[in-house]
């Protein structure tokens, strides 16, 4: 399998000269973010980390005042950045937008449990991630059958992941199956498998009467 | 056309997240509506992740809060080695554990089971409320003559956040704010002295003004203020206990 991720980072370019303004920030991030996103990929997320965790850490300890609640901050932003790095959308904008939204609504969040003993999170209501959610609220009312199709989702996520992956980019990315075979590096005959295995796995639940 | 917006400082600390919780509330709501903010935002985020992530940028100096991390730091361009102590406390092998525990993880996709209203029935119209306080509960409904307020359940220090409907032809008796007194209109529109008002329009006042609110169609408004108003003609001091029921 084409292993897609180098696993360096990008050469530093040349000593960088005052009042040149010659950015440092690797052009990769985006396609990393993309990776995690869509291929769970563990040596794109540790780049990302590797990158991003110094700097939070940073902000964190600006922000929220101590070594402990930074590290908490690095903890909780790269483990949104893990698992929500599905709102993230390469043509919308730059990884480091939306990482530093994440980052951010993380923080606003810590702190509001530090100083209002407040455990619910605002903070991505407040500053949406999800790039999608404009585009939506507008298709929203196109949906006939919007219940539905939310509770479908639900479903979904009980699957296991390699099978979530390939429902998920079938029916929601209406990526092909070629495609996605591609993009997971496995057969095809694999990713035939998979997704009569969900959806059989789907039938059943829909079938059901109660839920728990 | 909306033509009242939060000043552009109030914007760089919303996006700073460094506003109170309430106020960060009702500027997300103006920008929900308001298509020139969400640009300025977008811009703003873009400038404060650059100040943030990429080093070149001529950022702030550290103010003295100096990590053990060097700014210029070619650590982070070397081949990536986890007994490079690249984050003071975060070291090789915190980092590599972070990164475990984090990947162990599943995705977390936005399911609908949250309990999350997004809009509201008042007298017989349906008000779609604002994303911003989609998850925050709100208390009872109370009226008094043609003003109802209903607050949300926002622990915020002094300051309240409500819902507040005028109805067709209500007014507030003339009153200034003791604190401040940010408005947000989310449907229909009032006048006072100083112009007239519409939706997605975001006001800010504070003990300087003294307004007379009133409205000809009725209005649904988000408000927080952080003092009671204080009623300021004769016979309406007498009023000052709605001063209060509003605050």
């Amino acid at each position: 399998m084409q292993q897609i991720v180098s696993k360096s980072y990008p050469k530093r370019e040349s000593k960088i000269i005052a009042n040149n303004i010659k950015t440092q920030v690797p052009a990769e991030l985006s396609h990393w973010l993309t990776l995690v996103a869509e291929q769970r990929d563990k040596q794109a997320f540790t780049a990302l980390f590797e990158f991003f965790a110094p700097k939070i850490k940073r902000f964190g300890i600006k922000q929220l005042g101590s070594d402990a609640q930074a590290n908490e901050l690095v903890q909780e932003t790269m483990t949104n950045v893990w698992r929500k790095s599905h709102l993230y959308n390469i043509d919308k904008g730059a990884a480091t937008t939306w990482v530093y939204t994440v980052m951010r609504n993380a923080s606003f969040d810590i702190l509001r449990r530090i100083k209002a003993k407040n455990e619910q999170n605002l903070g991505d209501d407040i500053w949406p991630i999800d790039m999608a959610q404009d585009e939506l609220q507008g298709e929203e009312d196109n949906f006939g059958d919007h219940l539905m199709e939310k509770q479908m989702l639900v479903y979904v996520n009980t699957l296991p992941e390699a099978q979530q992956a390939v429902v998920k980019g079938v029916y929601y990315q209406e990526l092909s199956q070629e495609q996605l075979a591609q993009q997971l590096g496995v057969p095809i005959g694999t990713i035939k498998s998979r997704l009569r295995l969900a959806l059989s796995k789907l039938k059943l639940q829909m079938g059901e009467d109660y839920h728990d | 056309m909306i033509k009242h917006h939060p000043t552009s400082s109030v914007l760089r600390h919303f996006v700073a997240g460094e506003l109170p919780v309430s106020v960060a509330v009702i500027v997300a709501s103006h920008v929900e509506l308001c298509d020139e903010c969400r640009a300025a935002v977008q811009l703003l985020t873009e400038q404060a992740a650059a100040q943030a992530f990429d080093d070149t940028v001529m950022g702030e100096a550290l103010s003295g809060l100096q990590s053990d991390t060097p700014i210029e730091d070619d650590e982070f361009f070397k081949a990536f080695d986890f007994d490079a102590a690249t984050v003071s406390d975060i070291t090789g092998s915190d980092a590599a554990n972070m990164i475990e525990s984090i990947t162990e993880q599943s995705a977390l996709i936005n399911s609908a089971l949250a309990q999350t209203v997004n809009e509201i029935e008042i007298s017989g119209t349906r008000i779609k409320l604002p994303r911003a306080i989609k998850s925050i509960a709100l208390r009872e409904w109370q009226g008094l003559g043609k003003l109802s307020r209903a607050r949300l359940a926002l622990e915020d220090q002094e300051l309240r956040a409500s819902l507040l409907h005028i109805d067709k032809g209500g007014s507030v008796p003339c009153h200034t704010h003791k604190g401040f007194e940010i408005t947000l209109i989310l449907r229909g529109s009032f006048e006072d002295e100083m112009g007239s008002y519409r939706e997605g329009d975001f006001m800010w006042l504070d003990g300087d003004h003294t307004h007379q609110p009133v409205t000809k169609e009725g209005c649904v408004c988000l408000t927080v203020s952080s003092d009671a108003i204080h009623f300021t003609q004769g016979m309406s001091q007498l009023l000052n206990p709605i001063g209060r029921f509003i605050y």
